[in-house]
């Protein structure tokens, strides 16, 4: 006991740290990864690693190079968001796509997105989203190219490479025909992304962030349940339109675990309720009008919106006195 | 078992309460130190003029401070022996303030107030102040003033929720000294001339309820959450009024008194004796055998933890009062005032001793602070020097409990920004 620590209350800290959250992010993550990886192999297996290699490395030379730390500063300030960031741009990836394609998502993720606009915390869309759109629209087909189907399905190699839009949720809405059955879009036997295919594997990693407390079950229930609801009515409250609108592309990945980072969520109930709620109107009206997937662009858009919706929901303090009342109060005072 | 309905308050925050450290340690007295230093200014009001002279012999219970202003409080010897002198010594805040720093010389002879003559709620209020009573909870405010409200009120609750962790001196004197509680709310409510009287209990205090409802008490079963204990808080869940935001307990017609002050206010009505003493806890990881104390005012945190065992070699924070709303204090020479409801010395497991990282917008502080505030915003608009946006977010209403800072996750130091922006709109009103 020969030094005393001085500081100001409280003493006592719940064990929650931002590092314990983003490691609990990770491991939410992985059922769908590792289904990704069972079904698509090992091209599936590269690009996750990739992604998620090239995400930390897009950190450690940011904070190494132009902030000029050493190792020990970046492992001691270190807080896998930007494992969480890889892992989310792999999971985003089509299973054979070209390897500098999840390269270049990364360190626009992480450089352009996270690290310019001041780092942890201070992004203002998702890093893995914007990484993502950025490759989508800058890479065009290359980047859409190399989804195959999957191995228990299909063999898994170029043969099988099926194009854009002859994903289930492509033909799904752009055609009108249903080219999976529901079960099979459940379980992810079906082309897609590697990480959103599993409906199934995305829930239980789901579910362990809502056990663990890290996300509101409320706010993608919400997110997904408009969609499909619109969706149903979009199409004459035809309802056999409803679960393979919200099993089949980004819908489930994008629910649970992008639209809910925090920082780029409202930090209010009501303004997370609109956000939600406005996050399903805007997926279901565009997919039914492009006939494309447009999770990653709803969210994008919606993100940018968070700050005003921050701006005029706020709570009012316990105990608040409507201004109103001071006003007239003030208006008597005057008056006499 | 009786069934009870369990009352509270909206959002706070939910935490392992450490009190079984202590909670079972029935209160001991403390044997007198030899060297007490009694503080001249331990409630809110100014400093109490001293009264007495360095070589002046003082018996326990003999006025050694007279109140000063409408705010000021009597300072009454803990201790039998001679003043020594008057010293400039920093509380448990770190504030400086004169210390009356008396040697004791091992007699036991007692002085007390002269007997009441009559027992109406004048005279009741009027002892109370001359007893020197102040908020025994831990903010100081003299009980004298408190008791004679400027609006009408119909409801004394009586503060029996101790909601912080590790603290257990209301608890105990809850079991130990039901009757006199019970009793000296009786005499409280007669002084501010109400009725109602009802006890905030937390439901991890099942035995003091039953207890107090024994004793003829009306008892509220509160939920145990932080900070139940908080004024508002604690009437919104009584009573369900919610006290305007800037305005007081009187407000909405309630008055909430602590029950150490209750019991301090049944000695003194009853037994004539002056407030000079407390129970303290004196507990945490770092204290070899944690312990209730019947304290002598001016009792060092060094003798405390000396006749506790000692604290260990691990133990990095010491702190006064809770851990949530406590202060850390850098020596062991501060000593205890009548505010004062536990010693913690609190080991490097226990304590926070992290740094801040930043903000990742989670929004826990939000959902967990009692008043419905917005921390994040108010940290983030004081740091960049905006208080007039971190008032906006409600940096004034704001009583510091320290759950958002609690539950952050980035560890930011919320409750340190919300002062400074006080400090620093209270500096431009100057």
């Amino acid at each position: 006991m020969e030094k005393l620590v001085l500081s100001g209350s409280p003493h006592i800290k719940a064990p929650r740290t931002t590092k314990s959250i983003m490691i609990d992010v990770c491991v939410a993550l992985l059922p769908a990864t590792v289904v990704g990886i069972v079904f698509f192999g090992l091209n599936a297996l590269i690009t996750m690693i990739i992604s998620v290699v090239g995400a930390f490395a897009a950190e450690l030379i940011w904070k190494m190079a132009f902030m000029r730390k050493n190792f020990r500063q970046f492992a001691a300030e270190f807080d896998f968001t930007s494992i969480v960031t890889g892992m989310l741009i792999g999971m985003n990836m089509p299973p054979l796509v070209d390897w500098y394609i999840p390269l270049i998502a990364d360190f626009f993720a992480v450089w352009i997105v996270k690290m310019l606009f001041g780092g942890t915390g201070r992004n203002i869309v998702n890093p893995a989203i914007a990484g993502r759109v950025f490759v989508f629209l800058s890479f065009g087909i290359v980047a859409a190219n190399g989804f195959v189907e999957p191995i228990v399905t299909g063999n898994g190699t170029f043969t099988d490479v099926v194009v854009a839009g002859s994903t289930p949720l492509g033909s799904l809405f752009m055609n009108g025909e249903f080219t999976a059955t529901n079960m099979q879009l459940f379980l992810g036997t079906v082309p897609g992304c590697i990480g959103e295919t599993s409906a199934l594997a995305l829930i239980v990693g789901g579910l362990y962030l809502v056990v663990r407390r890290v996300i509101d079950i409320r706010w993608p229930v919400i997110y997904i349940a408009v969609t499909g609801l619109l969706t149903v009515a979009i199409k004459g409250f035809d309802f056999t339109w409803f679960l393979p609108s919200i099993l089949s592309g980004g819908l489930m990945l994008g629910a649970i675990f992008m639209a809910t980072d925090y920082v780029t969520t409202p930090n209010t109930t009501w303004g997370n309720v609109i956000y939600f709620v406005a996050l399903g109107v805007i997926t279901a009206v565009l997919r039914c009008n492009n006939g494309t997937e447009v999770v990653s662009f709803a969210i994008l858009l919606m993100n940018l919106v968070v700050p005003i919706i921050d701006k005029y929901i706020f709570p009012r303090p316990f105990g608040h006195v409507k201004q109103p009342k001071a006003k007239k109060q003030k208006a008597v005072k005057e008056g006499e | 078992m009786q069934k009870f309905v369990k009352k509270t308050f909206r959002h706070g925050v939910h935490f392992h309460d450490k009190k079984e450290l202590s909670k079972g340690q029935a209160t001991e007295v403390m044997p007198t130190p030899s060297d007490v230093f009694i503080s001249v200014s331990q409630h809110i009001g100014a400093p109490s003029a001293v009264t007495v002279a360095p070589g002046d012999k003082v018996v326990k219970g003999q006025l050694i401070a007279d109140a000063v202003g409408g705010l000021g409080c009597k300072v009454y010897s803990s201790v039998c022996g001679e003043v020594v002198e008057i010293v400039k010594k920093a509380g448990a805040t770190g504030a400086l303030s004169d210390h009356i720093h008396i040697r004791t010389d091992g007699s036991d002879e007692t002085m007390t107030l002269p007997p009441m003559t009559s027992k109406d709620g004048a005279a009741i209020r009027q002892r109370i102040a001359d007893a020197g009573i102040i908020g025994m909870g831990g903010a100081g405010f003299p009980t004298g003033v408190k008791l004679s409200p400027s609006k009408p009120v119909d409801t004394l609750i009586i503060n029996g929720a101790e909601c912080e962790p590790y603290i257990t001196c209301d608890y105990r004197i809850m079991l130990e000294k039901t009757a006199g509680i019970v009793s000296g709310a009786r005499y409280l409510a007669e002084a501010c001339g109400v009725e109602n009287v009802v006890f905030g209990v937390e439901d991890n205090k099942m035995d003091c309820v039953a207890a107090l409802s024994e004793a003829g008490a009306k008892v509220v079963v509160l939920k145990k959450k932080y900070p139940q204990g908080a004024e508002k808080d604690l009437i919104f869940a009584v009573n369900g009024r919610k006290v305007p935001c800037g305005g007081l307990p009187m407000d909405v017609g309630v008055i909430v008194q602590n029950v150490a002050t209750a019991y301090a206010a049944f000695e003194a009505v009853e037994n004539n004796k002056p407030c000079y003493e407390r129970v303290v806890t004196v507990s945490g990881g770092g204290v070899k055998q944690p312990k209730n104390l019947l304290v002598p005012n001016g009792t060092s945190y060094r003798d405390l933890l000396d006749y506790c065992g000692g604290a260990s070699d691990d133990t990095v924070k010491i702190i006064s009062g809770g851990p949530m709303m406590g202060f850390a204090v850098m020596d062991l020479g501060v000593t205890t005032t009548k505010t004062t409801g536990s010693v913690l010395a609190l080991t490097k497991a226990e304590a926070n001793l992290t740094m801040p990282t930043p903000c990742i917008n989670c929004g826990r502080c939000a959902r967990a602070c009692p008043m419905s505030l917005m921390p994040m915003y108010i940290d983030f608009y004081t740091l960049a020097g905006d208080y007039d946006t971190a008032v906006k977010y409600g940096a004034l209403n704001c009583f510091e409990c320290g759950s958002c800072a609690y539950v952050c996750p980035a560890r930011r130091a919320i409750v340190q920004s919300v002062r400074l922006c006080k400090q620093k709109i209270k500096e431009r009103k100057k």
